[in-house]
């Protein structure tokens, strides 16, 4: 995306942040949409989600600073209230039984490797699965991950290692040998 | 052994496209700005008619009227439960003061009592000298 965005948010002046809401929407639609879908699994929820989301951020958008703080809001809150859905609907977790079989050799860019690793991702518990969302979709690093999560940068460390574990495992299990 | 168990920067390759972001579904700014001016017009509306009541003079006189009569009552029932609470402290100072000379008219007949009922020690007569 090429739009300039001011680094700081005209935060006393509700027009004027009012005025930069739609651009907001725009800007960040498919980050809060793709963590909503990755961690939920199901398309209506997470446009549901995201946009809820952001109608709390049309509230508290006089009181945020600048655009990495937007930013920054926009996962904690998505993230939050991904778990919330999660543990208000008790979405069953997707086993390895339910994940079809594969048809033929994936690659990395093969879609049905794609798939296959979207349902091993939304079979992890809650924490460790955001983590890896945010690792991997957002490109995030632990400590930033840490600070929108609230919780220790070891403890992230030690999701990614033991969720990557596991996820290698299921590959090795389901997949068989695939062909990078 | 898979190649992505061999390499671990396979499996986050593979773990980076899987997890690629997706574009919003189309429509979603409309949706969302749709449901904020949705959200917003009730409150507006009852804020505005709310506000639009006290451009009336008579419901302004009213509502002044109403406050400054709710201040004189308030005012005087406070005034009210000061003095019952002066009262009662009052009260409170002269019973402990009955209560205090009571106590000490009992102790003196009761010392009286123990003071009767105590053994008379008997008489010593005085030694006589010889002299």
């Amino acid at each position: 995306m090429t739009v300039a965005m001011p680094a700081r948010l005209p935060a006393d002046d509700p027009e004027t942040a009012g005025a930069d809401f739609p651009e907001i929407v725009r800007r960040y639609q498919s980050m809060v949409f793709s963590i909503a879908l990755h961690f939920l699994a199901d398309r209506g929820a997470a446009e549901e989600l995201a946009q809820d989301v952001f109608l709390q951020l049309h509230g508290t958008l006089p009181t945020l600073q600048s655009e990495e703080h937007v930013k920054f809001w926009l996962r904690k809150v998505t993230a939050h209230r991904c778990i919330d859905h999660k543990r208000r609907r008790k979405l069953p977790q997707l086993s390895l039984e339910d994940a079809p079989e594969p048809l033929a050799p994936a690659r990395t860019e093969d879609p049905l490797l794609a798939k296959r690793l979207r349902q091993f991702v939304g079979s992890l518990p809650e924490k460790p699965r955001l983590v890896i969302i945010l690792r991997y979709q957002e490109d995030m690093l632990p400590e930033d991950i840490a600070a929108v999560l609230s919780m220790p940068v070891a403890t992230v460390k030690s999701h990614l290692q033991r969720s990557l574990a596991v996820l290698r495992d299921k590959v090795t299990r389901t997949m068989g040998e695939v062909t990078l | 052994m898979t190649p992505t168990n061999q390499d671990p920067n396979l499996l986050e390759e593979a773990l980076r496209n899987a997890l690629r972001r997706e574009e919003a579904p189309d429509g979603f700014m409309d949706n969302v700005l749709a449901r904020r001016a949705k959200q917003e017009s009730p409150a507006q509306a009852r804020r505005s008619q709310w506000f639009s009541l006290f451009s009336q003079p008579f419901v302004r006189w009213a509502a002044f009227a109403a406050v400054s009569i709710c201040l004189v009552f308030g005012g005087v029932h406070y005034r009210n439960l000061q003095r019952e609470r002066a009262r009662g402290e009052a009260a409170k100072q002269q019973l402990m003061l009955a209560l205090r000379i009571a106590g000490n008219k009992l102790q003196l007949a009761k010392e009286k009592v123990h003071g009767i009922n105590q053994p008379q020690p008997p008489k010593t007569t005085p030694a006589r000298s010889r002299s």
